[in-house]
């Protein structure tokens, strides 16, 4: 059992100032001194309700969790040893101030923000055009240290050829539709899901239907087109700011013009009679069966100018949002005014689309907006921690319940105030004992306040690809030298590449998940397992013979605990158990064959659960 | 402690245990009688239904399918063809389907709300609508949940291409994709010999221990039980099922050659090994331009394969245990655009539905003339799931409850459409 020190002595021990704000307001403070602040908060808040804070994670498993989460790579398996070796006290924030600076960290995020986008793409197009491209552009934004709020503003104004430009990305995910832009926006930006007031105020969310088509209003002239002759094929994301066709919507004053030239009996209602000369003839019974909302037979003024326009009801001609009517399915309904929900924020009247969207961007990522810096902190601690203040991460709003308020709250001011700096954030977090805890299962019985000790999650699918090749010792140099210029499309088109950037894209879609799914809903599937159980390529790749990494082992080492533990350090980053170590002894034993033990022995580890966790 | 198929893992189907067992094993004395009467309750409660959903994605239009409106404006070009029952027509684009209608009840008053692909492929999978808080489970989960056995090697539920998963009902009950109907799905051949495999599995499940009790036992337990499933398919005798090879080529032909052919005789094979719900997909349905030039490539693969199924597992006495259902996401607009297309329309639609129970050779509800809206008989998706349910003796209103702590039922709402059963 941990005794409990008490606040100020753990202070001092750990040369942590206690109180953040007496640092210079003008200099940020010091990462470590907010990381500090963070655990003292924490630390009192869990002991407050009954829990104690597990003991820090051992070296090891720090070296592990720190590089997966940082760079989506395993520690070499010959760093494990030097990092346990390393006396320095301040090994740890070194080693994550070096990751967090690293490119593998650009690369990284970028892979992550990739799966966070075309997770939900619902333009199926965009999954095979645009992850490289969007992939090499937000590498670069995490490379030139662009603030999240810039990079925020790029995808919500982007325009040109989606393979060019990788700021499209999210409008090409969703083929520049407006209603899907808009839950997207907020959904991934700010941690709210909106789209839910699409069709009905929810009765107990604080916003309603008209505020979701407001915001939907930013976008209405959003349009991703293919490019004509362009080879390969490809599509750009352009603005329609007038009508395509060059024919304006008739004004409510002239279908007025309108109908009184042909209501000929003046009784304020157009019934067939009166229509068999004009043009509306042919179309009539069809305009009578979406429009006569009151069914006596006939079109009042009113019926009639709520009409879709003739030929017209492709929403692809529309340059504004319409609302449309639930009780009235073929009716398009009311034009929409841009109004940014969160703070009220409006447009002026006349704006073009680019000056909308910028409009968007200024209001998304203003400091007035709390739920900017909210979601990103959240679903930062939440990718680093395995769970959110609110949890699902990218359903916040301001009715979920928040753990840790005030721990919450300062992450944020402090990412507000650093000007977004999401490196920073990161700095802060991993920083934090918080981060570094050891897994501990959670007992039943007890109560256990989140945060108490670290909790197992899934490795991402690029995680466990990276990881793959480096146990099983699959040159990649997509993976560990890559440069940004070889990232950019068109310019790694040799056959190797092409055919391992293939292999690694088929390996996504066989382990990917959305990275906004909550830690419990992901779960393994059948296909998963049979690729770690039974592919050709795992087999050869985990022989005693030829020249694997596994014969290297035995070829070096004629000791089996030595074997053994080159095992364990290779796959898992660690040394075996004592327990582990007799269970393998025995094993060997059993099977009476060198070899083929260790091949059963490779294969369970790459097989294990603990292989595809963070731990 | 692991489990872990044993050496001999029994590789009887369901059907064949409930053939099998009284006639031979207990005359030889081999299954007790104890265990008998146990498989036979099993049974009983089961009774051996299964489901085969052909999804149409994408949205098949109802005016060049099942509910055609030749010589109006709305019609287009497409022509209507009698059937084998006197009096009901389907497009022109159906000539085999028009032959085995007898079997069919088609639904031309199915109506719903959502009109986008997405949102309406969940819902016409889940019963429900999406929801951020919570993943609904596919109907094909539901359903494998009350009537799957858990004995069964092979996955409950299989589909041929891409669908909506098992949301909170879990891993048991997750679609087990085949990409490539016909020939073995990637990765279930062992590598090693079978004896080997089991040391294997043996020796993992031993060393999974030590990171289970470092704090990732909840982990573990997920994996293990995913493991146990997975290797328990691999090493089974019915995995041959997936393999279409060993069927006669005059079988083959009359499915068709193609991916959707190859489907749906996968399909039948699986039902018939005892797997609980099939769904094989036909992409390419929405058909916003062109769409007369479209039906006729996609009616070609869909039309021979979907009559030779139900042929088929009439043949083998299989049809009045399997409901098919042939539906997509929504219909398609009555007027046909600009671009000779038809765009999303999920007023009102077309379904198919044949065997389990299902009265053949009728026509359930309408369409008005110009097929605008529901004339007669509107069919909910609700109602349309609750049939289903009796179809399969599934009880649509148990709950389960969701990762929130909400009990939901199978299907929220909704009656049966009596008159679809005979």
């Amino acid at each position: 059992m941990c005794t409990r020190p008490t606040l100020p002595l753990l202070a001092i021990t750990l040369g942590i100032p206690l109180l953040v704000h007496s640092v210079d307001a003008a200099e940020p403070a010091r990462t470590s001194a907010v990381s500090a602040e963070v655990d003292r908060l924490l630390e009192a808040e869990i002991r407050a309700s009954g829990g104690t804070p597990a003991p820090l994670a051992s070296d090891g498993d720090f070296l592990r969790r720190a590089t997966l989460d940082l760079t989506d790579q395993l520690p070499p398996s010959n760093s494990v040893t030097l990092f346990q070796l390393d006396p320095n006290s301040t090994k740890r924030s070194r080693l994550i101030n070096r990751l967090v600076h690293s490119t593998e960290f650009s690369a990284s995020q970028a892979r992550y923000w990739r799966d966070v986008i075309f997770s939900r793409a619902t333009e199926m197009r965009s999954r095979q055009m645009s992850p490289p491209v969007f992939q090499a552009w937000m590498t670069e934004q995490f490379e030139q240290k662009q603030s999240w709020d810039k990079i925020v503003e790029h995808l919500l104004t982007a325009t040109g050829d989606v393979r060019e430009n990788g700021a499209t990305a999210l409008l090409f995910a969703h083929g520049g539709e407006a209603a899907e832009l808009a839950a997207e926006t907020s959904r991934i930006f700010l941690g709210i899901q909106i789209q839910c007031a699409n069709c009905h105020d929810h009765p107990t969310d604080r916003w309603k239907r008209i505020q979701f088509h407001q915001l939907a209003a930013f976008f209405p002239r959003v349009r991703v087109r293919p490019k004509r002759d362009a080879t390969p094929r490809t599509f750009e994301v352009v603005s329609q700011d007038a009508s395509r066709r060059g024919r304006r919507n008739p004004s409510a004053q002239a279908l007025g013009l309108m109908f009184r030239r042909l209501d000929r009996n003046r009784d304020g209602k157009l019934v067939k009679s009166e229509v068999t000369d004009s043009r509306l003839d042919r179309s009539f019974d069809r305009l009578l069966q979406r429009g006569d909302a009151n069914k006596d037979g006939g079109l009042s003024l009113k019926e009639f100018q709520k009409l879709p326009p003739p030929g017209n009801n492709n929403r692809r001609n529309d340059t504004e949002h319409y609302m449309p009517n639930l009780d009235e399915p073929g009716n398009r309904g009311d034009a929409i005014r841009p109004v940014f929900f969160a703070t009220g924020g409006r447009a002026t009247e006349g704006l073009d689309d680019v000056e909308r969207r910028q409009l968007l961007a200024n209001h998304v990522t203003s400091t007035r907006n709390r739920w900017f810096a909210r979601a990103y902190v959240n679903r930062t601690w939440s990718v680093l921690l395995g769970e959110g203040f609110s949890m699902p991460i990218d359903d916040m709003g301001p009715e979920r319940e928040v753990a840790h308020p005030q721990v919450f709250d300062l992450l944020c001011r402090d990412f507000t105030d650093s000007g977004y700096d999401t490196r920073r954030l990161f700095e802060i977090i991993a920083g934090t004992r918080a981060y570094q805890r050891q897994i501990r299962p959670r007992d039943p019985t007890e109560p256990t306040p989140p945060f108490a000790s670290a909790q197992p999650s899934r490795l991402r699918a690029d995680q466990v690809y990276n990881a793959l090749l480096e146990v099983l010792g699959i040159e990649s140099t997509s993976v560990r030298q890559r440069s940004l210029r070889r990232q950019r499309p068109g310019q790694s088109n040799n056959m190797m590449s092409r055919r391992r950037s293939a292999g690694r894209t088929l390996f996504l879609t066989l382990f990917g998940f959305d990275p906004s799914t909550p830690q419990e809903d992901i779960k393994g599937n059948v296909p998963q397992a049979l690729y770690l159980m039974n592919s050709p390529l795992i087999h050869a790749m985990i022989r005693a013979g030829g020249n694997t990494r596994l014969a290297k082992i035995l070829r070096k080492h004629p000791g089996d605990d030595d074997a053994i533990s080159e095992v364990y350090l290779l796959v898992l980053s660690r040394e075996p158990s004592a327990s582990e170590l007799k269970i393998c002894r025995e094993y060997i034993t059993e099977v009476g064959h060198r070899g083929e033990a260790f091949e059963d022995l490779m294969w369970s580890l790459v097989n294990s659960s603990e292989f595809l966790s963070r731990r | 402690m692991t489990d872990f198929p044993p050496d001999t893992p029994r590789t009887f189907s369901r059907r064949q245990v409930l053939e099998a067992v009284p006639a031979t094993a207990l005359a030889a004395g081999t299954v007790g009688l104890a265990d008998v009467v146990q498989v036979e309750a099993e049974e009983l409660k089961k009774q051996g239904r299964s489901m085969i959903l052909l999804w149409m994605a994408g949205g098949p239009s109802q005016f060049e399918t099942l509910d055609p409106k030749p010589g109006t404006d709305n019609g287009g070009p497409t022509k209507a063809i009698s059937t084998a029952v006197p009096g009901m027509q389907v497009a022109e684009y159906w000539p085999r389907v028009a032959k085995t209608i007898d079997r069919f009840s088609l639904i031309r008053s199915m109506t719903n709300k959502e009109g986008n692909h997405q949102r309406a492929s969940y819902q016409l999978h889940t019963g429900y609508v999406p929801s951020g808080s919570v993943k609904h489970p596919s109907l094909s989960a539901s359903i494998a949940e009350q009537l799957a056995s858990p004995e069964f090697e092979l996955p409950a539920v299989v589909s041929v291409g891409r669908t909506t998963g098992s949301g909170f009902l879990g891993v048991d009950y997750e679609p087990f994709t085949v990409n490539n109907p016909g020939q073995l799905p990637q990765n279930v051949s062992v590598p090693v010999p079978a004896r080997r495999y089991r040391r294997r599995l043996g020796l993992l499940g031993r060393l999974e221990q030590e990171f289970s009790g470092r704090g990732g036992k909840t982990v573990v337990a997920k994996h293990q039980k995913l493991y146990k499933k997975s290797s328990r398919m691999v090493l089974s005798k019915n995995v041959a099922a997936f393999d279409i090879s060993e069927e006669p080529d005059s079988l083959k032909q009359k499915y068709g050659e193609t991916s959707f052919g190859r489907g749906c005789l996968l399909a039948r094979r699986l039902v018939e090994s005892g797997v609980t719900f099939v769904e094989v997909v036909s992409r390419g349905w929405d058909t916003h331009f062109d769409i007369f030039e479209r039906i006729t490539t996609l009616s070609e693969q869909v039309d021979p394969a979907v009559a030779a199924l139900v042929e088929d597992l009439e043949t083998r006495g299989l049809l009045e245990k399997t409901l098919v259902v042939w539906m997509g996401e929504f219909g398609r607009t009555p007027r046909v655009n600009s671009r000779t297309g038809r765009d999303h329309y999920p007023r009102v639609f077309s379904a198919a539905v044949a065997g389990g129970g299902v009265k053949g050779g009728q026509v359930i509800g309408s369409s008005s003339a110009n097929g605008s809206a529901v004339a007669d008989r509107p069919v909910s998706v609700p109602d349309l799931f609750c049939s289903i349910c009796h179809s399969l003796q599934v009880d649509p209103r148990k709950e389960h409850l969701s990762p929130l702590g909400r009990p939901m039922k199978v299907v929220d709402g909704g009656k049966v459409v009596q008159d679809l059963f005979a």
